[in-house]
């Protein structure tokens, strides 16, 4: 059989079913939308974790001169209180968990403050005085802030000591549980998808019984008669599948790149290039989705 | 060619309806059709004719006995061989069949396409067969633009596209005048001159009588006779299902043609009343 054939038998399929086939390529475009939402918030993640583990350090505030904190009861951090906390830093107790630290006055913090929130009229009212000192302590092995936390939270001079990672961590849990109800929305998709097209490559073979009636007296063989309903619900679900993939490449170029890649200058974001890793599977899937369930529909409808 | 051995057809065997209900579309037939044989089959409706028909194609499958086709146990060929079997063999119905929105180029040429003939083959071969059967110059019309007759002819046409040793006709000419019919009729002559095994189920008396071929009367799924050169009813005694006979009456058309050879064989004697 002819490829020029198949194809010209899949264009009357197509072009006799359309209000079928349209609906295939929306659902088919809706539910990939979301599996590849799912997909980039994970790399998101990923992304995020990779650029923020290393810089995030453990910071271990020190006492201002209007802190509640317990440890604060005698007013801002001396002198004397600032060398000791130095140097249990420095101690063999400690430096097995420590790669290294770092002081950071009242002035570097305004500083970093400054430039985290370059766009943000923020920067211009905050003052020196307004910010803790503190030390920035980076881990051997960020697990182990706990041993860290005990160590110094109870130190004379320690208003508080705070994990960093332990604000990502939530930020990750705010993306998993978005990323899952993608996924849960992406798989009632999914499944309305494969039904969907079984649906209407039965619809697709109940329209062109005749056809097929002929080709079956003619002796058509089994892979010429199916071949091409499978095509058409392929192409379909192909289409799907591009569209979601341009969909989802224009969402991360204009909300990601152009807004909050802009907004947030120092958060590492996924950019269109994830998008381009993601569309292969997304269009696979959907062919494979779409190839199958009409397959398996055709076994039922379209014997030889 | 095709060889029929103690062939049943039981339709809904699966059904509980218990076995007095369920009578077979056939019962016990034995039968051989040669090659290059034209052969009749006649007989009631729901007699078994188009049962037979679609046995020889492998559209059903037996319930009893075995079907073979040239040479080969329809039952015993695995599925993804059947397109091959039924290659071998042409179809035609007395619906013609035709795909509306193709024209009788595209109707004939499907059939090759279908079996993957190449482009230049096919622009052969279709004016040829069209030429056979009697379209020539037709060929850009759409079947809507044709009559009964000539849309029959395109069906023809496209059941013998690819060269098959059998063709089948069910009724071909149950759609059309008598006049009309001839003309079919002489097409399948010409098609069996040219080697083809034809067999046509078929009610229509007049093409019978005057065909003067061999005829395969069924009655109730059992074949009644076989004559080689036989008539549509013929002056035999006819055994009723009660057990009672009568005589049937002969009936016989107006189409005139000398007949080919009028002898009648086994199992019964005709009467030979051609005017
Ligand atoms: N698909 C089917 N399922 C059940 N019974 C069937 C089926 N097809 C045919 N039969 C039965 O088998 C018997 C023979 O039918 P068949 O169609 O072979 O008759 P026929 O001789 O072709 O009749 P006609 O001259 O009206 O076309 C009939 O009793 C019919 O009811
Ligand atoms: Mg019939």
């Amino acid at each position: 059989m002819k490829l020029g054939f198949i194809l010209g038998e899949v264009g009357t399929g197509l072009r006799r079913n359309l209000s079928m086939v349209v609906s295939v390529v929306l659902v088919t475009f809706i539910s990939l939308t979301f599996v590849g939402t799912a997909a980039l918030m994970q790399m998101q993640i990923t992304q995020m974790k990779g650029y923020w583990y290393d810089k995030v350090q453990v910071a271990i505030y020190l006492c201002g001169e209007h802190n509640e904190s317990s440890n604060c009861t005698e007013g801002a951090v001396t002198e004397g209180q600032r060398g000791e906390i130095e140097s249990m830093l420095g101690s063999s107790a400690v430096k097995p968990y420590v790669d290294n630290f770092e002081y950071e006055s009242k002035e570097q913090a305004l500083a970093h403050f400054q430039e985290q929130f370059e766009n943000s009229s923020m920067s211009e009212t905050v003052t020196a005085e307004q910010l803790p000192e503190s030390f920035r302590v980076s881990l051997v092995d960020p697990e182990k802030y706990q041993i860290i936390k005990e160590l110094f939270s109870s130190t004379d001079g320690v208003d508080v000591v705070v994990d960093q990672r332990e604000l990502l961590e939530k930020i990750f849990s705010i993306i998993n549980i978005a990323s899952f109800v993608a996924i849960g929305i992406a798989g009632v998709m999914i499944l309305c998808a494969v039904l969907l097209v079984g649906t209407t490559i039965r619809l697709s073979a109940y329209l062109r019984r005749r056809e097929t009636g002929i080709m079956r007296l003619v002796g058509a063989s089994k892979s010429s008669l199916q071949l091409p309903f499978v095509l058409e619900g392929i192409i379909a679900a192909l289409v799907g599948a591009l569209l979601a993939s341009g969909v989802l490449w224009a969402a991360v170029r204009f909300l990601v790149d152009e807004k909050l890649a802009i907004e947030y200058k120092d958060t590492a974001f996924i950019s269109t290039g994830e998008v381009l890793i993601v569309a292969p599977w997304l269009i696979l899937l959907g062919v494979v989705l779409a190839g199958v369930s009409s397959l398996v529909t055709l076994r039922r409808y379209l014997k030889v | 060619m095709i060889r029929f051995e103690n062939v049943t057809m039981v339709y809904d065997q699966k059904s509980r309806l218990g076995s007095e209900n369920a009578r077979p579309g056939l019962d016990d037939v034995t039968i051989e059709i040669d090659r290059g044989d034209f052969a009749f089959l006649v007989g009631a409706s729901g007699s078994g004719k188009s049962t037979f028909l679609r046995l020889i194609l492998r559209e059903i499958v037996a319930t009893g006995g075995s079907v073979h086709v040239a040479g080969q146990n329809v039952a015993r060929i695995p599925s993804w061989r059947v397109p091959k079997l039924r290659r071998g063999i042409g179809v035609v119905f007395q619906d013609f069949r035709l795909l509306p929105q193709k024209n009788v180029f595209e109707n004939v040429a499907f059939a090759m396409q279908v079996v993957g003939e190449s482009r230049s083959a096919i622009r052969d071969h279709v004016p040829q067969v069209l030429k056979l059967v009697g379209l020539e110059g037709k060929e850009k019309r759409q079947p809507d633009e044709l009559s009964g007759g000539e849309q029959q002819r395109v069906a023809i046409a496209r059941a013998i596209a690819n060269k098959p040793q059998i063709l089948l006709a069910d009724e071909p000419t149950g759609n059309l005048d008598p006049a009309t019919s001839v003309g079919i009729m002489n097409v399948l002559d010409r098609i069996n001159q040219n080697g083809t095994t034809v067999l046509m189920a078929t009610h229509d008396d007049g093409i019978v009588n005057s065909m003067r071929r061999r005829v395969v009367e069924l009655s109730l799924g059992k074949i009644m006779r076989d004559e080689v050169a036989g008539e549509y009813t013929s002056m035999i005694p006819v055994i009723n299902q009660d057990g009672t006979r009568e005589l049937r009456q002969a009936n016989h058309g107006t189409w005139q043609k000398p007949p080919a050879g009028s002898q009648a064989f086994a199992p019964f004697d005709t009467e030979d009343d051609m005017p």
